[in-house]
């Protein structure tokens, strides 16, 4: 079908079209306790196709995008390609060029997903239950893919990579009491003894949310993020430097200025790599066929280069850029016990913990915290964190030692000073 | 007119009837859904402009589910070829089998599940709608939203952007057994307006919404919602920020709405019964909230954006009471959980798409009305805030946790707004002292639809919530 549709496309009255093509074998395993619920293939192949036609003598460029279906006849691909032709015209935005031509055939080997899938249900089996703490049920994903993307400006390029999640709930209980932890791990392949540990992990804090009290009327407190949710926070620096926020209006940031105003604290500095060990992100060309370009996003709190797809990244003038997948944000300059210093909650699990990357809000109910007050450690659930990164960037600090989350190496402690905190009491 | 029924799946299901009959050679149960879903999604803004062919629920694909010695088993695929069914039957075998040597090579236990009933059923159903997504003209809607949008930009002193995004999606679900012919066609289409405000350096956004089981003709209604839009919006930049504490609320009916889905949508979700992660199991027949929560959940109980005939394991829609005057009397239901609850579907067994599992998920999930008017609720409350405008928010079915971020909190003074805002907010308590704390609900309700609901983190459907103003007490923060 690919080939038919290059055909067509190139018959095509278009200036200019793109073709993604993405083949997926996923295997899937759904567990309740260590029990097979049910198994799953899914076995697909995506194309999606993008057509570009200038109008009004070449001051506009417009595009329309869909997706052409495998079974498609070559009649209705032909349809297709002529709607989004027609609804191209309509999108008047300003002219600019496709990426150039790059060629890269299919590089690595094509991931195992029967190899992969053994390793995450080993893992799951290795990980030591015990009467009280146990795991309740878990969802294994294993994909293997591989994706081709062609343009009209001759770029050819194939890679394959894997891509895998589990999710996993924990349940710890005592005195009639259950409770319930969540986990979801994204990687390339199983990391097993990450993961084993983790969940180990998990289960001891599920012992403890089975002592937790009802979090304290404490107005605001210094807070230490120690688990995944603190990658909001830093989602939120490398959103506001993508090339669309800052083109649209919601990132008024600017190269060369500071981030945050007064930073007393440690500056932040990002970074986008092209690969990171096991990360499911490891594409060395991006969604539109640009080479992904390695960069600092943000240094010591200075905003250095933004990012992004080429029509953003053209409007900002930007020379070089290119979606990214992979970051990293350098170490602080504390010790995780410099960072546990004083009255502090170490906020673990939430609900859902949001940063907004448009004005910075922060908000989460929160699920397992400790109370560290003089010495005195609470377990503590219930009631949230809100206030605005705005405010909290001014005095953040950040662990010298990181902590990977599949695409993301970010300190392993991050503390935010004077955070309001609504109790559960 | 009718949205009419999808010529490629017509003309797939002799073959895929044929499929069926192949595998249940080998299988206790076999049965098939096929989708064929287009449409379009449109977005204007000052700045930029888009068009793609994609939402939510476009897709085609097929997936079979088989079961052979109590184990469920399924696989996806969308490159089905009418003159190769042999190679499709031998491919699906293979790599199930090779899961099935996995498993027994690691050792591991099957869950196992009675066969599904296979009762004969047949239901076409071709639904109404104003217009189609593939009959309407683009190029007047572009218009029609790039002119909303020069519109807002004037409506505000503060406005940078003003976003109109609008989507139509024309839905075709087949479902296929031995016994079982079922197929639906619908649309459904739904838009916000977003109005972005800056001021020395602060951004705000306000979204308001359409949404419902219609076609593109819905889009009218952004006329009505585009000045809400942008006055909020310019009332957001003013916000202040509330004292933590708890207050008596008035939620609006979109975040009465936002309650409902997270408080006792996800909480009787009763895929979550069968793995003993949802509180409601042992709560049925008991109060959970106030005489005044009655709480309906099912594709039939409204005509919004999750309503359609059937869902995707073939079982037909349905309207649950879930709690009658404050009473937790059912739970909704998926037909695989059925079996191993021994109970009965309930129509609530939906997919993201062709390529993933079913789980129990909502439809439209709706307080009911009560006998209030919004001016004696208000009248009634001695300090607290009427919340408008929801963001988002999160279940927690074992602990009966709940998380809503709000919008906005318009400040209530011995009976009076005070024009004061406050923004945003984070609601949180336990879910049967929020709804056993409600004491006033208004006569009217409002059902929403824009957006879509997620299981845990993934998973993303489809839904409708909504309900009348509600009185209550709750944590803002």
């Amino acid at each position: 079908m690919l080939e038919k549709i290059i055909e067509l496309l190139k018959k095509a009255d278009t200036d200019g079209w793109t073709v993604t093509d993405t083949v997926t074998e996923g295997w899937e395993f759904y567990f309740i306790r260590h029990d097979l619920d049910q198994n799953r293939v899914r076995n697909t192949e995506h194309i999606i196709v993008n057509v570009y036609k200038k109008f009004q003598d070449g001051k506009y460029l417009g595009n329309a995008s869909g997706e052409i279906a495998p079974t498609a006849s070559e009649k209705e691909a032909e349809k297709i390609i002529n709607d989004l032709i027609s609804r191209a015209v309509l999108v008047k935005n300003p002219v600019y060029t496709l990426n150039p031509k790059a060629v890269s055939e299919c590089g690595g080997e094509i991931p195992d997903v029967k190899m992969i899938a053994k390793d995450f249900i080993e893992a799951m089996q290795e990980v030591r239950e015990t009467e009280t703490e146990d795991i309740n049920s878990y969802e294994i994903f294993v994909n293997s893919c591989r994706r081709r993307f062609l343009s009209s400006e001759g770029t050819d390029v194939t890679f394959v990579y894997p891509s895998s999640m589990i999710e996993a709930v924990v349940n710890a209980r005592k005195d009639g009491h259950e409770i319930e932890l969540y986990r979801m791990y994204r990687s390339g392949t199983c990391a097993k003894e990450d993961l084993v540990n983790d969940l180990q992990a998990t289960l001891k804090a599920g012992c403890d949310r089975l002592e937790a009290k009802n979090t304290p009327s404490l107005n605001t407190m210094p807070v230490v993020f120690s688990s995944d949710a603190a990658l909001k926070i830093y989602e939120y620096f490398i959103d506001r430097m993508n090339a669309g926020y800052k083109y649209q209006g919601i990132s008024n940031w600017e190269i060369g200025k500071p981030v945050a105003e007064d930073m007393q604290g440690d500056r932040v500095t990002v970074d986008i790599v092209r690969q990171l060990a096991n990360s499911s992100m490891n594409f060395d060309f991006d969604g539109e066929g640009a080479p992904v370009r390695e960069c600092t996003l943000i240094r010591d709190g200075i905003a250095q280069n933004f990012y992004g797809n080429r029509q953003f990244s053209q409007y900002l003038g930007l020379k070089e850029s290119s979606n990214a997948y992979n970051f990293v944000v350098t170490g602080g300059s504390k010790t995780e016990e410099e960072l546990r210093s004083g009255s502090y909650l170490e906020l673990v699990e939430f609900s859902d913990f949001q940063v907004s990357p448009f004005n910075g809000d922060i908000a989460g109910e929160i699920r397992l915290g400790y109370y560290h007050d003089g010495g005195k450690v609470t377990v503590i659930s219930g009631g949230s964190v809100s206030g605005s990164m705005r405010d909290y960037a001014k005095n953040m600090h950040m662990s010298l030692q990181q902590r990977q989350y599949n695409n993301f190496v970010i300190p392993a402690f991050t503390r935010l000073e004077n955070v309001r905190i609504t109790g559960a009491e | 007119m009718k949205a009419k029924f999808s010529e490629y799946l017509n003309s797939a299901a002799p073959s895929l009837k044929k499929l069926i009959r192949m595998l249940k050679e080998k299988y206790d149960y076999v049965s098939i859904l096929s989708t064929d879903s287009d449409g379009f999604r449109m977005m204007v803004s000052q700045r930029s402009k888009s068009v793609t062919s994609g939402t939510m629920m476009t897709e085609r694909g097929s997936v079979v589910r088989v079961c052979r010695d109590g184990l469920y088993s399924e696989y996806a695929f969308n490159s089905f070829d009418p003159d190769r069914i042999g190679e499709t039957y031998d491919e699906i075998c293979r790599q199930l089998d090779a899961q099935c040597e996995l498993l027994k090579a690691t050792g591991s236990k099957v869950y196992k599940t009675d066969v599904l009933d296979d009762e004969p059923l047949t239901l076409f159903a071709e639904m109404e709608t104003g217009s189609l997504p593939e009959e309407t003209d683009l190029s007047a809607l572009m218009e029609k939203l790039s002119a909303l949008s020069d519109r807002g930009m004037t409506l505000g002193e503060h406005v940078i952007d003003c976003r109109v995004i609008a989507q139509s999606t024309h839905v075709n679900k087949m479902f296929l057994t031995a016994n079982r012919d079922l197929r639906q066609s619908y649309v459904y289409s739904e838009g916000n307006i977003g109005a972005i405000v800056m001021k020395d350096g602060h951004n705000e956004m306000s979204f308001q919404g359409v949404s419902g089981r219609k076609g593109p003709e819905i889009f009218d209604g952004f006329e009505a919602v585009l000045k809400e839009a942008v006055d909020t919006a310019e009332e957001l930049l003013t916000a202040e920020k509330v004292v933590p504490g708890e207050y008596e609320i008035i939620a609006s009916p979109e975040v009465s709405g936002l309650i409902a889905h997270e408080a006792f949508g996800h909480g009787v979700e009763m895929d979550m019964f069968v793995k003993n992660r949802a509180l409601g199991k042992e709560y049925i027949d008991h109060r959970v909230g106030s005489d005044l929560v009655t709480m309906h959940e099912g594709a039939l109980c409204a005509e919004a954006v999750a309503s359609y005939a059937f869902d995707d394991e073939g079982t037909p829609a349905g309207d649950v009471t879930e709690i009658d005057h404050g009473i937790l009397k059912t739970g909704i239901c998926d037909a695989l959980s059925a079996k191993r609850l021994g109970t009965v579907p309930t129509g609530n067994g939906k997919r993201e798409n062709f390529e993933h599992k079913v789980y129990t998920r909502m439809t439209n999930t709706i307080f009911d009305s009560g006998t209030d008017t919004l001016e004696d609720m208000i009248a009634s409350v001695k300090y607290g805030y009427l919340l408008k405008g929801m963001q988002s928010g999160m279940e927690d079915p074992k602990h009966w946790g709940i998380q809503c971020i709000v919008e906005r909190g318009y400040e209530i003074k011995d009976g009076k707004l005070t024009g004061k805002v406050v923004a945003p907010l984070v609601m949180t308590g336990y879910v049967p002292d929020l709804l056993g704390s409600v004491s006033m609900c208004s006569s009217d309700r409002e059902v929403f639809g824009c957006g879509g609901c997620g299981k845990g983190h993934k998973e993303w459907v489809k839904v409708s919530d909504g309900g009348p103003y509600l009185k209550a007490k709750a944590r803002l923060g």
